[in-house]
This record gives C-alpha cells, sequence and structure tokens, in this order.
C-alpha cells in the first residue's frame, strides 16, 4: 500500500539511512555487495519499517517497536565469554568483527568480511526479494562481518562449536553461512550476548544440511535489557538430513526471530523447539515457515512461552506443505503460560496444505498455571512461590530435555534457573 | 490419510456438475437501470418508500464505500467486479413488498415450491407433526411474502421484511441498524449499507421465547443483479429465537455478487441461534459462473448470560468471504460457531469467526469441518481475542480439514491472542488430542482408537446437529454424513 510509504520517516528509520550514509564506504564488500547494500536501503526507504498491515508483522509493529536506534560505536570495549559448554570451540564475533577463529580438524572457516569482498569464490550478498524481509534489509545494508563454516563430508565434530557475537552496545550486523557436508554430525551454538548499552543487533545465518548429514543448532539470545534483536535463520534440508533447532530467547527488549525452513530432500527430519522467556517490557516473536516440498518429510515443531510482567509474546508458525509433498507428517504445538494481566501472547499457527495424502496438525494453548497442580504441591507444604516456579519450569524443561545432550540441558536449564529467579 | 470411498462418494453427490437448484423463473422484472451512483440509491430507498434519514445513511455509506479498497488479505483469488455493470434493484413487476401468499406471481410459488420452501402457511413438513416454520421468502432484491405473521404478532414477535419495519417500526429499526457492523466496517458492508435491498427483522420482546422458527429463504433469480440482503435480529431480555437461512440461485455463466450483512443484538439472558445452508451456485468445474458471496455476519452479545451461535453449512458460491462472529460484551456471555464447509470443482472458500472477549467469565467455542475436493481453495481463517480485562475467558477451537484428491488445498489460518492472565484458550487440529479422558474411556472398554476417535468426533457433532432445527438437521446430517478420518488440521 503506498498509503505507508507517504507517511513521514520515523526517527529510527531516518537513523539507519543517515548511518548508511555515513558507513557505506567502511563496510566491507565487492561492486554487488555496494549494489545490493544500496537496494536494501532504498527498500528500506521505500517500504519503510513494517508495521501489523504486513502480514508477516501483524503482532510486532516494528515501525512502533523501534522506537529508536543507538549510534554505532566502533570503540565499544568487548571481550569474548566462556562457551555455555565445557569443551565447546569458540568462535568470536566481538562487535560484529569475527575476532577469534580456533582450529577445529574437519571444520572450514572464512570470515564473512573476506568473502564478501572477493570477487571470485566469496559470498554474494543480495538485496532481499520480498518487501515484507525487514529483517533481511537492514541486515544487507549493514553487515560488517560474520563467519563461514563448512563441515567436510562424513566428519565427526565431537566438540561442540561455539558462534558467540558479544558486543557493547552500538551497531552489531553479523551474518553466517554454515554447510554442514554430507554424512557429518555436528552440534552448534549459536549466541548473542552483550552489555545492557542499547543495540541494534541483526543476524542472518543460512544454514545447509546435505545429504544424511545431522546437525544441532542452539540458538542462545542472552541480549542486554535495551537490545533490539532481529535475526533470521535460513535452513535447507537435503535428503536424508536431521536437524534438530533449538531457540532459546532469554531476554533483549524487542526480539524478532525468524526461521525459513524448507526441507528439500526425501526422508528429511526437522525437530524444532523454542523456549521463550518474555518479562518486563519485553516484545519477543518467533516467526517460523517451514515449507515441505517433497514427500516423506517429517517434521515436528514446539514451542514453549512464559510471559510475566508487560511481557508481549508473539508465535507465528506457518507450515506449507507443496503438491508433491505426500506422506508429510508435521506436527505443530504452541504452548504458553501467561501469568500477567500486563502481558499478552498471539499466536498464529497456520497450515498451507496442498498435498492430500499428509498428517498435519496444530495445537495452540494459552493459560495460567494450572490451579490442580498448584494445590497438589501446596497441599504438600511447598510455598506457592516455590511451586509455581517448580511449575514453570517443568513446563519449559519438559522441551529442553529432549536434547540428549546432557551438559547442553544443564546449560539451557541453569539459564532459565536464572531467569526466574530474575522474574519470578 | 486419504479419503475413503465412502466420504468420497459424498462429497460427489454435492459436486457442482449436480447443482439441483440452477433453473431460472420466466418472471416479468421490474429493475433499476444498471450502475452505482446516487440517484440509483435514491430511487431504491423510494421504492421502499423509506424514511429521509434512511436515504442519508445509505449515501452517507456511498460515501464511505468510494473511499475505501477492495480487501485483498483472503485467500481468494477474483477479477475486479465491475460495480458499474450491476442491476442493484431487480424485483418482479407489481412486486415492491410482501403480500398475502395469494397475491404472489404462480411462477413465484411455483419456484418456491420446486425449491422445497413452504409459502402457504398450512403447509406443514412431511413427516414433522405440529412443527411450522415462519417463512420471509426474499427473491432478488423484494421480499414476496411473509408467512405467520399474525401468529407472531400475538407472541409479540416482529417477523416482517427489513423494508416493512422500516416504515411500521423506523424507531426499533433506527436504534439499532449499523449498531454491530458500523458503516464503514469493510469495503462490502460499507456497499451494502449504501445498496441494500430486502432482508428480515426480527424483533423477539423481553421474556418471550419465540414460538416458531424463523426462516428466510433468498433467491437470486435475475441475470446481472447484485443481491445485498440486510437482516437484523433483536432479542430482549431473556428472548430465545432460532433462524435459518438458505440460499440458491439459478446456474449461469456469469458471476452474481451477493454482498449480505447480518446483525444479531442480543440482550441479558437473551439467546439466538442463527443456522445457515448456503448453497448458491458454485459454478461449473472450471470455475465459470457463480455467486460472489461476500458476508458481514456479526453478533453481540450485549447483555449478560446472553448467547449468540451461529452454524453454517457452505456447500455453495464460487466465493465465500465470510466470518460470522461474536463480541462478547456482557458478563457470562457465550459465542459459538459450527461450520462445515466444502468446496468443489474451482470453488473458493475462505470462512471462519471471530470470537472477542470483552466480559468477564465469557466463553466461546469453535468447531469447524472444511473438506476440499477438485481444485478448490478451503480455507478456515478465525480470530480468538481476549482482552485485558476479560477475566476467566474460556475458549476451545478445533478445525479439521479433508482433502479428497491432489489439486485442491486446505488452509488454515488462526489468530489467537491473550492479554489476560485468567484466559484459557486451547486450539486444536488433531483429533488424537481432542479428550484423551474420553478417548481412554473407550479404549479401556475394547473399543479400537481409531473407531474411539470416530465415536467421540461423530457423537460431538451430532450433539450439535441435534440442537439445530429440524430443516437445518436433514440438510446438514447429509454432509455430517461424510466420514471424518484422515482429517488434517
Amino acid at each position: 500500500m503506498n498509503l505507508q510509504a507517504q507517511a513521514p520517516l520515523t526517527g529510527a528509520e531516518t537513523a539507519l539511512i543517515d548511518l548508511f550514509a555515513q558507513r557505506c564506504n567502511d563496510l566491507p564488500g565487492n561492486a554487488g555487495a555496494v549494489s545490493a547494500r544500496d537496494k536494501a536501503v532504498a527498500a528500506l526507504k521505500a517500504n519503510r519499517l513494517p508495521t501489523r498491515k504486513v502480514e508477516a508483522w501483524h503482532y510486532t509493529d516494528l515501525r512502533r517497536l523501534l522506537s529508536s536506534v543507538p549510534a554505532w560505536r566502533a570503540d565499544a570495549p568487548a571481550k569474548p565469554v566462556d562457551p555455555i559448554l565445557p569443551g565447546a570451540r569458540r568462535f568470536a564475533l566481538v562487535n560484529g568483527a569475527l575476532a577469534e577463529t580456533p582450529a577445529v580438524d574437519g571444520l572450514q572457516f572464512d570470515a564473512m568480511a573476506d568473502s564478501l569482498r572477493a570477487d571470485v569464490g566469496g559470498v554474494t550478498l543480495e538485496a532481499p526479494a520480498e518487501a515484507d524481509d525487514a529483517v533481511g534489509a537492514i541486515n544487507t545494508a549493514f553487515v560488517s562481518d560474520g563467519l563461514r563454516l563448512s563441515v567436510a563430508d562424513d566428519a565427526e565434530i565431537a566438540a561442540p562449536v561455539e558462534i558467540q557475537s558479544v558486543h557493547a552496545g552500538g551497531q552489531v550486523h553479523t551474518r553466517s553461512q554454515v554447510t554442514v557436508g554430507a554424512g557429518a554430525r555436528a552440534l552448534f551454538v549459536d549466541r548473542h550476548t552483550g552489555t545492557d548499552d542499547a543495540v541494534l543487533a541483526s543476524n542472518v545465518t543460512e544454514l545447509t544440511v546435505r545429504k544424511g548429514a545431522d546437525v544441532t543448532w542452539i540458538i542462545v539470545q542472552e541480549q542486554g535489557a535495551q537490545a533490539s534483536h532481529l535475526a533470521s535463520l535460513g535452513l535447507t534440508l537435503e535428503e536424508d538430513a536431521r536437524a534438530t533447532v533449538f531457540i532459546a530467547n532469554l531476554s533483549g527488549r524487542l526480539v524478532r526471530q525468524e526461521v525459513h525452513a524448507a526441507a528439500t530432500g526425501e526422508r528429511a527430519e526437522l525437530a524444532f523447539r523454542a523456549v521463550n522467556m518474555i518479562g518486563g517490557d519485553a516484545h519477543c516473536d518467533v516467526t517460523l515457515e517451514l515449507d515441505h516440498l517433497v514427500p516423506h518429510t517429517t517434521s515436528t515443531e514446539t514451542v514453549r512461552n512464559v510471559v510475566t510482567a508487560r511481557g508481549q509474546g508473539v508465535f507465528q508458525g506457518q507450515i506449507r506443505v507443496a503438491q508433491p509433498a505426500q506422506k508429510t507428517d508435521a506436527q505443530m504445538a504452541c504452548n504458553t503460560l501467561l501469568l500477567s494481566d500486563h502481558g499478552g501472547f498471539s499466536t498464529k499457527p497456520e497450515l498451507e496444505i496442498f498435498a492430500d495424502d499428509v498428517v498435519c496438525a496444530h495445537g495452540a494453548t494459552v493459560a495460567e498455571i494450572d490451579h490442580d497442580h498448584l494445590f497438589y504441591l501446596m497441599a504438600r507444604g511447598v510455598s506457592e512461590k516455590t511451586a509455581r516456579g517448580l511449575l514453570i519450569k517443568a513446563f519449559v524443561a519438559e522441551i529442553v530435555e529432549e536434547l540428549k545432550d546432557e551438559a547442553l540441558v544443564d546449560a539451557l536449564e541453569a539459564r532459565i534457573d536464572a531467569w526466574l529467579e530474575a522474574h519470578g | 490419510m486419504p479419503a475413503v470411498q465412502e466420504t468420497i462418494d459424498q462429497v460427489r453427490k454435492i459436486d457442482v456438475d449436480q447443482y439441483k437448484y440452477g433453473f431460472e423463473t420466466i418472471v416479468e422484472m421490474d429493475k433499476a437501470p444498471k450502475g452505482l451512483n446516487e440517484d440509483i440509491i435514491a430511487l431504491i430507498s423510494a421504492k421502499k418508500d423509506e424514511p429521509d434519514w434512511m436515504l442519508q445513511w445509505r449515501l452517507e455509506a456511498y460515501k464511505r464505500w468510494q473511499t475505501m479498497q477492495r480487501p485483498d488479505w483472503a485467500r481468494v483469488d477474483y477479477p475486479q467486479i465491475d460495480f458499474q455493470d450491476i442491476y442493484y434493484y431487480a424485483a418482479p413487476k407489481g412486486q415492491t413488498g410482501p403480500k398475502t401468499i395469494d397475491d404472489v406471481d404462480p411462477e413465484i410459488r411455483r419456484t418456491y415450491e420446486k425449491l422445497g420452501i413452504p409459502l402457504a402457511e398450512q403447509e406443514i413438513l412431511a413427516g414433522v407433526q405440529e412443527r411450522r416454520v415462519a417463512v420471509d421468502a426474499v427473491f432478488d432484491s423484494v421480499s414476496v411474502v411473509t408467512t405467520f405473521k399474525e401468529e407472531l404478532a400475538k407472541a409479540g414477535v416482529i417477523f416482517m421484511s427489513i423494508s416493512e419495519a422500516m416504515r411500521e417500526h423506523p424507531d426499533l429499526v433506527r436504534k439499532y441498524i449499523g449498531s454491530v457492523v458500523p458503516v464503514s466496517d469493510n469495503y462490502y458492508a460499507a456497499l451494502n449499507s449504501a445498496v441494500f435491498t430486502d432482508g428480515s427483522f426480527v424483533y423477539v420482546p423481553e421474556g418471550v421465547h419465540c414460538p416458531m422458527e424463523l426462516s428466510t429463504y433468498f433467491r437470486i433469480n435475475e441475470k446481472d443483479t447484485g443481491q445485498f440482503e440486510r437482516t437484523l435480529i433483536i432479542a430482549e431480555k431473556g428472548a430465545y429465537v432460532s433462524y435459518l437461512e438458505g440460499c440458491t440461485a439459478p446456474q449461469r455463466d456469469e458471476n452474481q455478487l451477493h454482498a449480505a450483512v447480518v446483525e444479531l443484538i442480543a440482550h441479558e439472558d437473551a439467546e439466538i441461534k442463527y443456522s445457515t445452508v448456503q448453497n448458491w451456485y458454485p459454478g461449473d468445474a472450471e470455475g465459470k459462473g457463480g455467486i460472489y458471496n461476500f458476508v458481514t455476519k456479526r453478533g453481540d452479545c450485549r447483555g449478560d448470560n446472553s448467547k449468540i451461535s451461529w452454524t453454517q453449512v457452505e456447500t455453495g458460491s464460487a466465493i465465500t468471504w465470510k466470518y460470522p462472529s461474536c463480541i462478547l460484551r456482557g458478563d457470562n456471555s457465550r459465542g459459538e460457531f459450527y461450520s462445515i464447509a466444502v468446496s468443489n470443482g474451482a470453488q473458493q472458500i475462505d470462512s471462519g469467526t471471530k470470537m472477542i472477549h470483552l466480559g468477564k467469565n465469557t466463553t466461546s467455542r469453535i468447531i469447524s469441518k472444511g473438506i476440499s475436493a477438485g481444485t478448490s481453495q478451503n480455507t478456515y481463517r478465525g480470530k480468538v481475542s481476549v482482552h485485558r480485562k476479560a477475566t476467566d475467558a474460556r475458549n476451545f477451537t478445533q478445525c479439521d480439514s479433508l482433502l479428497i484428491g491432489d489439486r485442491c488445498g486446505a488452509h488454515t489460518v488462526p489468530y489467537i491472542e491473550a492479554n489476560n492472565a485468567t484466559a484459557q484458550l486451547e486450539h486444536e487440529a488433531t483429533t488424537s488430542k481432542i479428550s484423551e479422558d474420553q478417548l481412554f474411556y473407550c479404549m479401556q472398554r475394547g473399543i479400537p482408537e481409531e473407531e474411539a476417535i470416530a465415536l467421540i468426533v461423530n457423537g460431538f457433532v451430532k450433539e450439535v446437529i441435534q440442537e439445530l432445527p429440524m430443516e437445518f438437521a436433514v440438510e446438514a446430517q447429509k454432509l455430517i454424513g461424510i466420514s471424518l478420518e484422515g482429517s488434517v488440521g
């Protein structure tokens, strides 16, 4: 609609456009990248930031929520932190620049900045094709660095790999491209953390899981209380590939995590899990688009949300089953504990089905803690506060514990405990 | 799970090529010139002998409509409609308003006979003793007859065409019209407000349980006409009314437009039950012809403990764009939506409901079954919204869809919004999770799981069907016979 385009630019939109003018000569990239960045900013200018009128942003009015944009800070003091898993190999991006790259057997890497500059064998930066892809547009315009990783065919990466983006406020725009070779196995932690200074962080990750590979991808978003975090994970599953994607949103003020997944090979399997702990004034949106394109693919999606205080939570999950994708099995559930009258939760679990021989289902519930459960515990002498804590913990732990790796379960549960301690 | 043969056969029976009501009645018509402008609106208003405020209201709506844009968010695809190429008023010659049955053109009487609609008061449905239904028959732009008016009047119930009500009960109409669906609510509602020609008006006074079923039968007959129906139903404190609506149209290659607005108002302790059997001509298998059915239906549970229940069986129309909704304003009010939508040929259905919880202890239930075949697209689009002050709101939603053949599509787009911690909302699309207790009960007694699920789901649906008026139940039963197995959410 043109009406929106005619509206005056908001402070944040102006700040982004000005920032681009100021930074564009310092951003890495060949001629193609420069043109893509220009196009992305032009699109941002033309479309503005999306409002509720844009269906993909129905519950996250980015134009209103992204009220201000912090300045770019070159000198922000930030240091890598300990990985969440003991013995993990840490790749660190500090203030949006690749700063630490360990050598890992079976793993090849390049800096994204170098790949963007390279004329041959690099990464082609492209402006987003869709007008509603605001995350893609912002990231394309400002991406400064990131990681390009590839796991060799049949490699079994024993130690977990943590890709850590740490910052001290300002602007952080990273992009990664990860390919897991045929038959390979690996566990990645994609972690975003920083100080409580205001930050606009964007991240785009493209993950390709080749034939028969098995990958676990854990997103741990623990940004500061003032952070605007806009992220997108693109996932391609080839034949017999398996992926477990687990998202833990533990903080941040404005969070949008998109996942665009496609099962492109037969017998591909996706397990998608998300735990969103939403308190304070946080607005947290997880949006999943999943395409089942070929026969015999399977997916399960479980999302658990806890909302307290003035938190606003959103889950949009769209499963699309294409006409050739017979025998698809897709099961989606979104369960929410809404614990405050000042908070809210909105969900839109969509199914779009063009194949007749499929089993697809979705369920969504929103409720507070079951009074019978509470009574059961309190009748046994457990205080109300402890009982509520236990029940909330149990509600989210159920899906955390599906992860087989014990150290991983412990690390995630410790973070959930800390959140409950702070918000309980 | 693929559909079983029995189900396929059932759906084939209601296939588009076997549309039974596609005949045309040849009767001399009195038509306004084609096109839409202020003169046409004034002409419609004059034909209906309306008070001036009504004309002004229409003109205001027309002004608003001109500034609005066609909604494009639904999953339906149709060419731009040329609103200047439609007759906005068409009535059988000499028929400007309802008459007694003896004055109705025999040709029109025969039409209703063929459709199985009793226009004579003494007629009683075969096999159903002592069961009477009052009928308001709307033929293109006018109501041709309304039956049992006197008997209903004895009970204090007003049942007449809305044009008549405008003249006889202007205060009531003025008080309520547009109070649930405002003039500028949406594009088609604004259009309807400007050019609506007829529909039914029902007023049930305090404490009255309406002594019989009320029904309106809409027939589009004339070529190139649009039908703009307006229905207004008011149930005063403690009143009860059950209302049915049926629709058919001739088989033609051109598309015809039906844009209706239905408003229901339930005061304290009142209950309104609204049932629809929508069987407009759906077009042929290639998508040629058929009715564009763009309908705004909304009920307002204005008083405490009020209840509004929508039931629809949707089998017709080339395009259906329809979301019968409930605004649960009164404390303890209840909204229900039961829907069976069957699409075949090249039909496109985008239908569902909205349940807006505003009052305390409000409850709503949504049961939607979509069945698509041929190359049709069948979408459930629904919204459940609990506002901040709506404590202890409760919703249960279940929508299942079934695809027959691999060229059709079934889609589910629910919007669920909770803003109060005491809300309990459940949206279910899997049969296996509906009620584990019931399932356990059956299986414990040796009934296999699949049979147990069928038993529970059928049992539940039957319960709904049994509550329905007989006329509806017979028609709906045919569709419910369709097996529920192989459902996808």
